[in-house]
């Protein structure tokens, strides 16, 4: 059966406001409880019937218990839809992996043994994946994790959530899916390419060019509808409706670009953040910047019927979210 | 709001090349069946204006240099999964860029080969970027199995860089013939086509290597005889495309002994074209 009762995590992020315009439009969903940090006004939606708010800080496990065991269990939800995993790169502690890590872990167990939650969708992202020169180019659902001890910790707990949630899949009653997503490029969405982008000279190594996949508003909020719609579980990969070249992406983003050595790349961006100030960590991925990683949807299409159609809208950030109704 | 951002000098290059282009080379260019994934490359890189800007530059080797000549490219299948199988040589890859040409000259209907390139090839910096422009794609087994599902045309050099690095003492030698070509085209269905080259196995005598140096990854350095390659004439040879398909079903690709005797049956279709190749030819230069 679809899901007509969800709770929405990360409900105050782009996406989750975006998600919960077009669910609010959809006259199936009964109603949607949405948890985010900020206060309810951060919404900019009104409550009521159909969609209630709550406060809650899921870094804390007695905060996570009381939402489900309290207003979840009240309002019948029977799908968590989890895309809350904290956003900026420059952070890093305990804290942050309270919220990527233990916040999912706990979540699913207790979603496990709630008497009405039987779905537990997470929102993971194409940041999991590991990209070398002699890996294959476009990434399939069973491409190796960045599971390197040198990743930083923004990767290392996308890795480990997207961990915790796949090896409980088929071994819990819940009926769980994974959507790895490319990346989003949008403000405040976590995208890196995004802030990357912000600067007026974009620099990039030196003879090297690689393929990127880019997924719009858009399409990522149709690809978490079409998860909540449907009856299957598994990992899917969510590619987006924009395949091209980083010096590409760099023109249609009206930037100026210039290639240089790559030993140079880490600390001129890091000087960067320093004077300057800028989320983007040049050192987070940087073998994205060499060599291409398109993700391979074939497996989406086939079992959500999700196939990207949204492309992006220039200049990034602007306007309306692109696609949306 | 819509931005119109200004080619860059490489793409400006590029439309140029595709423009000057003589005019069966043109036709040829623009006839090609590929995927746009939405900005006019597909999801593996390739450009088709640098696909033409890399025959626009290597027209001459082609043409003039190696004065390339071929037979039986009636044999290449003219769309779905394949797998252009030929010995390698030449310590630099200018057989795979001849017979990339000649495909692309001469396929019916036009058709961009994929060469499938070593491991370390992707880690080059501008020739990485390059190769894959014109459709070539790193070696890795994911990204030859999405190519072949999505019914590329490969080449596979079986012998590696053993091929490449082999001495000229060991010319027209068969190296160690690896099996992934014959496994992947037992696994999709794909037709082997035995490919000779003639000639590339003398164009550059090498006379000894150091296989200590690994500067971007590269497996070793060539010691060659001479400061650019011989003049020699190129002979390619397209052989009858070798089908698995009515006697090996997709599971027995993980059959060690079948994808054994597979493999030995392309090696030897190889070596028989290039005695065929050999006795045929005049001279190394005509």
């Amino acid at each position: 059966m679809p899901t007509t009762r969800l709770l929405l995590t990360g409900a105050t992020t782009p996406i989750g406001v975006a998600l919960l315009r077009a669910l609010l439009g959809d006259p199936s969903i009964e109603h949607v409880l949405a948890v985010g940090r900020e206060p309810a006004a951060s919404l900019g939606l009104p409550l009521g019937e159909r969609l209630s708010y709550e406060r809650v800080d899921l870094r804390r496990s007695r905060a996570r218990r009381r939402l489900l065991f309290g207003p979840a269990r009240e309002r019948g939800v029977t799908a968590i839809l989890h895309t809350a995993l904290h956003r900026r790169a420059q952070d890093s502690g305990r804290r942050i992996h309270e919220l990527n890590v233990e916040a999912t872990r706990e979540l699913l167990h207790l979603a496990e043994r709630h008497p009405t939650i039987d779905r537990f969708i997470f929102r993971s992202s194409a940041a999991v994946y590991r990209i070398v020169a002699d890996k294959p180019s476009v990434i399939d659902e069973e491409h190796p994790l960045n599971l390197g001890p040198r990743a930083p910790q923004w990767i290392r707990d996308r890795v480990e959530a997207d961990l915790t949630v796949c090896t409980l899949m088929g071994l819990s009653r819940l009926k769980i899916l994974v959507l790895r997503c490319a990346e989003c490029l949008a403000p405040d969405a976590g995208s890196q390419l995004f802030d990357y982008l912000q600067a007026p000279v974009c620099l990039r190594p030196l003879g090297f060019d690689p393929m990127l996949n880019l997924l719009s508003l858009g399409d990522a909020i149709r690809s978490l509808r079409l998860a909540l719609a449907c009856e299957c579980e598994g990992i899917f990969n969510i590619p987006g409706a924009d395949t091209l070249p980083l010096s590409r992406l760099i023109a249609l983003a009206g930037r100026r670009q210039v290639p240089l050595p790559e030993p140079l790349l880490a600390p001129l961006y890091r000087l960067r953040t320093a004077t300057l100030g800028s989320d983007f960590r040049y050192d987070l991925n940087s073998w994205r910047f060499h060599f291409s990683g398109v993700l391979d949807g074939r497996r989406a299409a086939a079992a959500l019927g999700y196939r990207p159609t949204m492309r992006l809208g220039w200049p990034l950030g602007g306007g309306s979210p692109d696609g949306l109704e | 709001m819509a931005i119109v951002t200004r080619p860059s000098l490489a793409a400006r290059i590029a439309a140029r090349a595709r423009a000057a282009l003589p005019l069966g080379w043109h036709e040829q260019v623009e006839s090609l069946r590929y995927e746009d994934a939405g900005h006019g490359f597909d999801a593996l890189g390739l450009h088709p204006d640098t696909v033409a800007f890399g025959a626009q530059a290597l027209r001459f080797f082609y043409e003039r240099y190696f004065r390339v000549r071929s037979s039986g490219a009636e044999n290449i299948p003219g769309d779905g999964p394949a797998i252009l199988a030929s010995n390698h040589s030449g310590a630099l890859p200018f057989d795979g860029a001849m017979i990339y040409l000649d495909v692309l000259r001469k396929s019916r209907p036009a058709r961009v080969l994929r060469p499938v390139l070593d491991l370390f090839v992707p880690g080059l910096p501008f020739v990485s970027t390059f190769f894959a422009r014109i459709g070539a794609i790193g070696g890795s087994r994911g990204t030859v199995r999405y190519a072949l599902e999505q019914g590329e045309l490969l080449l596979i050099f079986p012998e590696g860089t053993e091929g490449i690095g082999k001495n000229f003492s060991q010319r027209y030698q068969l190296q160690r013939w690896r099996v992934g070509h014959v496994e992947l085209a037992i696994r999709y269905g794909a037709p082997v086509v035995p490919v000779a080259v003639i000639g590339a196995e003398e164009q550059w005598p090498q006379i000894a290597r150091l296989d200590g140096v690994h500067i971007f990854g590269i497996p070793y350095l060539p010691l060659l005889l001479t400061p650019l390659p011989l003049p020699v004439r190129y002979h390619i040879l397209y052989g009858e495309p070798i089908d698995f398909r009515g006697r090996l079903t997709p599971e027995d690709a993980d059959d060690p002994e079948k994808v054994a005797s597979a493999a030995a049956e392309v090696k030897a279709a190889v070596a028989e074209l290039v005695s065929q190749g050999l006795a045929e030819r005049e001279g190394i230069f005509r």
